[in-house]
Order: structure tokens, then C-alpha cells, then sequence
């Protein structure tokens, strides 16, 4: 309603230069291996994210998931196999032209102090822009669009600073969401987040999801969110892909014992039918860290 | 949500954003008009004439020939360097600071500017240059001023993309680079007797050849510096988010920091070790402007050039008073008031706030 009537510029009336989403892009990661000096981080990792999909990745810390993220949006380069999005090799295109095909959504950023929401989601346009492209005066349509998106136009020109931790995470989406990219890679985004603004973020993550046809992989730690709002699942453990599969088929107590080191049962929503953990307590069974 | 909710809520937003925009022109405006008034002040403040014969020289209505040549050869000289020497501190000063994510990152605690005083001072200590030839101090400022930066870059090694360890390193190197020039005049303290005034910051006897040589340079890189207000901001956001964004924070940074070290070496070449104008005036300039770099880092040149150049007018007019109590061969470095005045402010500055990154 109030969009039909309130703004010249709605979603239903999108400005002239606002690209209409394009043909949602596979995600492909295909035997990546890396590592630093003395600790293997990923060992031959194979992935397949499908136009459209929702995928999660779930395990425990260090267990190479952001690195993986990393390598996806080509900011890493693997030590061997190979990272394309749409069949373009990662690893062959500018670091530009990459930020045109994947955002990555880092789970914290540095408060940089009396930037504007306004100006912080505009950050996401060099990519498309360039460097000098970037003086030019005024929000395109996509920072304008982007912002909407997520509901925090009316704070446009606050400063990030003094808004809440749920808002800022709106906003570092609003951010990735303005590089406009087929691909969205999201690191934690619930990490310091109430269970309220958690739910409205990843509620978010799942409505642009089908609005803007992306492609999302997202790293979770939370496995009941994960398997809530996932359509597949993937577990790694010490850098290997331990399980993967839907919700429903991966979570057991199985996972929870090898992925998780946790001693627990599984259970069924009972109004949705999602899984959902009961950790009892930690397994009895030694970590291996991935150090030779 | 009700059409007059919408209203409501998003009037705020837009009412927010045009009061930034014209508080934004407005403190540039001012600015621009500043910058005439400060150097008028800087072309009277001086001792030796009055107000009014030192307006009328200017004017062209004197026919004094040493009133003239004193405002035309003298002053206005000394008035456009300390304008172009305090542009380029306060370009440098901000850059450095959103280059490095460090509020505290200033051209004298990087190497640059310790790097090119003893640049100057071991070039006329060796007998390389004097300081008839300005041309020669200010490639050998430029030299040193480089050489402190690089010297800064190989000391970082890896840790060079960690701020805490490039302002540790920068403070370090600073150190040792002031060292080498107290060694270097303890050495030759004949020689380089006029060199400790130039060392804190002084605008006297400027020439014209000062000026002709600090224009074209500090414009060629100032224009440069505002080029990359782009890549810069970004960089500013964090280095994770700049590369996430699509950029090489490495090479942008890389480029930032060059056109600093250079804006840093020629101002230095011209007016000396100024102190605290590329510390403070960035945060004034932020203050005033906000974290659009598009609009900063032209604000920042202009609140340096102001600054330095109203300091010179405060050091003319102490000496002027100086002289009125007596003492007559007393005169004033600008370097002193920037220094005092800059420390003043940030002591300020702190006590309100704690100092963010």
C-alpha cells in the first residue's frame, strides 16, 4: 500500500537503472585445498551451490568454513583446485570483476567513525563503479534498492555507529547487497545477535533469496537455524566435507558425535517438521585440530 | 504501515540528509573564504610597516619601493607558501589516517617528514645543497622524505597491513631519522646554524622560487590524493570489507601512501618540520566535513592551508609584540604556534573524547 502510494521510487516501480535480477548462478567449488606453512586448512573440498540454493555450512570453529568462504569469493586463492561461479574461474578474473559475481558478507567489520548508513551501503557499489566512478555525486538505484531491501532507509543518514547491533547487521547486508551479485556469501551474519534479530536476519536472507534469485552460502553456527532456513546442509570437519544433504537427512546424533564432538539427541519440530538438536554433552572422543 | 506513518517516519531521514549537505557547503564556503582572509592577515601581520602601508603596496598605491618590495617579494611569497605547504600537511594528514585506520597516523610519526628534514640537513651538511638554492633542499627533502617512508615499509615487512604495527614502526623509525639529524649538526654545527629554525617550521625568507617549485607539485598530488577519495574510503571501512568490496587494499594503499609521502616531502622542502598541522587538521576536517572523503579531502587542504597560513599571521604578530617589549631579534616560527596550538587542540580533543580509530 504505502509502497504504491508513498514513494516515486518502490520495488513495485523500480527506477530505470536498476538492473532486474538476472539468471540466479552456480556456485562451484570443486577440490580446493589450502592451507597456511605447517596446517592444512581445506583438503580437497567439493561443493556445488546451485542457482538458487540455500545452502549451510555447519562445524565447529576452526574447522576451515570462513576460509572456505574466502576461497568462494576469490579474496583467497586455492593452493590447488578450482572456485567458478557460472563456469568464470575465480582465480583468472580481476579482483573487481569477482566482486561483481560474489559478495562476502564478513562477520565483523571495524566501526569506522561518522560514516552514514547511507554512505557505508554505497561502499558495495566500486565494484560496478571503479575508482573514479565512485566521485560521482548521488545514490544509484541498486544503493537505493539495496537499502530498502532490508528496511533501513529511514536511517539513512544516521551514523552506523549509533545504531543497534541488529541494525548494523541490516545494514553491512544492505552493503553486500548493493555489489548487486548473483552470488551472496554470508560469515556468521546472527554472530552477537538476539534470537529476535537473528530470526529477522536470517528471515531476510531467506526473503531476498527468492526476491533477487540468489545464490546464498551461508557459514552458521547455529545448526537449528541452519536447519531451519537451509534447504541443504554442509558439514565439514578438519577441512573435509564430513556430511551434506537436506536438514532433515544430516542432522542425527551421527553428525552431532563426528562433526560436533557432541553427545545429543534429534527431534522433530512438531507444527514444521525441521530437526532439532538436543546436545546432551561433550563426546568423549579426542579432536584432531588439522596440525601436522 | 499507513501512508501517514510512511510519511512521518521517512521526513526525519531526508530533513537529516539536506541539513548535513548544507551544513557541508556552508563549512566548505566559509572555508573558501578563509583562505583570502588568511592570507591578507598574513600579508599585513608582519613587523616593519603598518597595516595600512603594507595594504597600500599591495594595492599598488605605495610608491615606497621598500614597502613594495617588502609586501611583493617578501610576504606574499612567504603568505602562498605557508597556503600551499599547510594544503598539503592536511591532504597528507588525512590520507595517512584512512590509509592506515589510525587516528594518531600523522607525516611525523611515519618517517616521512623526520625523513626529510635530515634529507635537507645531511644534503647541506655534505655540502650538497645551501639554502641560496632551494632547488637542491627540496629534491634532498623529497629524497629523505621517500627514503623515511620506505625505510618504514621495510622495517613493517609482513606486518605492514597491521596498523598497531605500522604506527609502532612509524614511531620508531621517526625516532631514529630525528636522531640521524642531531648527529649530522652535531657534526657540522658551523654550517647548519639557520637549519634548527627550519627544523620547527619557519616561513621566513621564502622566495618566489619556493613557491614556483611547491605549486605545480603539491597541485600534481593533491589532485592525485583526491582522485583516489574513492578506493580510500573504502579502504578506510576496513580491510576485509574493502577487499569483499572489490578492491586491492594493498595497491590502493600503496598509492595513497605515495601521495602523501610526496605532499609531506614538498611541504616539508618548503616550510620545514611543521608540527601537528597533519594531525590535527584531519580531524578537523572530519569534524567539519564528515567521513565522505569526496568532500574531506578537498575540506582538509583547505582547512590545512588556512591553518598554517593563520599561524604564520599569529607568529608575525607575536614577533611584532615581541619586538614592541624590546626584544628585537626575537622572531617567532610559524612551527611554534602550530606546535603549541596543535597540542593544545588535541589535548583537547582527547579529554572530550576518547580518540577512535
Amino acid at each position: 500500500m504505502s509502497e504504491l502510494i508513498g514513494e516515486p521510487e518502490s520495488a513495485t516501480n523500480p527506477a530505470p537503472d536498476a538492473p532486474a535480477p538476472g539468471p540466479a548462478a552456480a556456485l562451484d567449488i570443486d577440490r580446493v585445498s589450502f592451507g597456511y606453512p605447517g596446517r592444512r586448512v581445506l583438503d580437497e573440498v567439493s561443493l556445488r551451490v546451485r542457482p538458487g540454493e540455500f545452502v549451510a555450512l555447519v562445524g565447529l570453529n576452526g574447522c576451515g568454513k570462513s576460509t572456505l568462504l574466502r576461497l568462494a569469493a576469490g579474496v583467497l586463492r586455492p593452493e590447488s583446485g578450482r572456485v567458478s561461479v557460472d563456469g568464470a574461474d575465480m582465480t583468472r578474473i580481476s579482483r573487481r570483476d569477482a566482486a561483481r559475481k560474489v559478495a562476502l558478507l564478513h562477520q565483523s567489520a571495524p566501526a569506522v567513525p561518522g560514516l552514514t548508513v547511507r554512505q557505508l551501503v554505497r561502499q558495495g557499489r566500486y565494484a560496478a563503479r571503479g575508482p573514479l566512478g565512485m566521485l560521482r555525486v548521488g545514490d544509484d538505484a541498486v544503493t537505493v534498492r539495496a537499502m530498502r531491501d532490508v528496511g533501513v532507509e529511514e536511517w539513512a543518514d544516521r551514523p552506523v555507529e549509533a545504531l543497534s547491533g541488529g541494525e548494523r547487521q541490516r545494514v553491512r547486508l544492505a552493503l553486500a547487497l548493493a555489489q548487486d551479485t548473483p552470488v551472496l556469501l554470508l560469515d556468521e551474519p546472527t554472530t552477537y545477535l538476539d534470537l529476535r534479530h537473528q530470526l529477522e536476519v536470517l528471515r531476510l536472507v531467506a526473503r531476498l533469496r527468492d526476491e533477487r534469485r540468489l545464490t546464498v552460502l551461508m557459514v552458521l553456527h547455529d545448526l537449528d537455524m541452519a536447519a531451519r532456513f537451509a534447504e541443504r546442509l554442509v558439514a565439514l570437519r578438519n577441512g573435509r566435507v564430513a556430511a551434506e544433504g537436506p536438514p532433515d537427512q544430516v542432522v542425527t546424533p551421527a553428525l552431532l558425535r563426528e562433526v560436533f564432538g557432541v553427545e545429543g539427541r534429534v527431534g522433530r519440530d512438531p507444527e514444521h517438521g525441521w530437526p532439532v538438536c538436543y546436545p546432551d554433552r561433550p563426546a568423549p572422543i579426542e579432536i584432531d585440530n588439522g596440525f601436522h | 504501515m499507513s501512508l501517514l506513518g510512511r510519511a512521518a517516519s521517512t521526513a526525519p531521514g531526508t530533513d537529516r540528509s539536506a541539513v548535513r549537505r548544507r551544513r557541508s557547503a556552508l563549512a566548505f564556503g566559509a572555508l573558501l573564504l578563509a583562505v583570502p582572509l588568511a592570507a591578507a592577515l598574513d600579508l599585513v601581520a608582519g613587523r616593519a610597516l603598518s597595516v595600512g602601508e603594507a595594504w597600500q603596496a599591495f594595492t599598488g598605491g605605495a610608491v615606497d619601493l621598500t614597502a613594495r618590495h617588502l609586501v611583493w617579494e617578501v610576504r606574499l611569497p612567504r603568505a602562498l607558501v605557508a597556503l600551499g605547504a599547510g594544503a598539503a600537511l592536511g591532504l597528507a594528514g588525512l590520507i595517512l589516517q584512512a590509509a592506515m585506520r589510525n587516528p594518531l597516523a600523522a607525516p611525523e610519526v611515519t618517517g616521512v617528514t623526520p625523513g626529510a628534514v635530515f634529507g635537507a640537513v645531511a644534503a647541506t651538511g655534505v655540502g650538497l645543497a645551501d639554502w641560496a638554492s632551494p632547488v637542491a633542499v627540496v629534491v634532498s627533502a623529497v629524497a629523505g622524505g621517500c627514503g623515511g617512508a620506505g625505510l618504514l615499509w621495510l622495517m613493517t615487512g609482513r606486518t605492514r597491513s597491521d596498523p598497531a604495527q605500522m604506527a609502532v614502526h612509524g614511531v620508531l623509525v621517526s625516532a631514529a631519522l630525528s636522531g640521524l639529524t642531531a648527529v649530522t649538526l652535531l657534526a657540522a654545527p658551523g654550517e647548519l646554524g639557520s637549519v634548527v629554525q627550519w627544523m620547527v617550521g619557519t616561513t621566513e625568507a621564502r622566495t618566489w622560487q619556493h613557491w614556483n617549485l611547491l605549486w605545480p607539485w603539491a597541485l600534481f598530488w593533491g589532485a592525485a590524493a583526491c582522485l583516489t577519495a574513492g578506493p580510500l574510503m573504502l579502504l578506510r571501512c576496513g580491510e576485509r570489507v574493502a577487499e569483499a568490496a572489490g578492491l586491492v587494499p594493498a595497491r590502493t594503499r600503496g598509492l595513497a601512501l605515495l601521495c602523501a609521502v610526496a605532499l609531506t616531502a614538498g611541504a616539508v622542502a618548503s616550510v620545514g618540520a611543521l608540527g601537528f598541522v597533519g594531525l590535527v587538521v584531519p580531524h578537523a576536517a572530519l569534524a567539519l566535513f564528515g567521513a565522505d572523503l569526496r568532500l574531506t579531502l578537498p575540506g582538509a587542504a583547505l582547512a590545512g592551508a588556512v591553518a598554517v597560513c593563520g599561524a604564520d599571521a599569529v607568529a608575525q604578530l607575536a614577533s611584532r609584540a615581541a619586538t614592541a617589549w624590546g626584544a628585537e631579534h626575537l622572531s617567532v616560527p610559524v612551527g611554534a604556534v602550530t606546535t603549541c596550538a596543535g597540542a593544545a587542540v588535541l589535548l583537547f580533543v582527547a579529554r572530550r573524547h576518547a580518540v577512535q580509530p
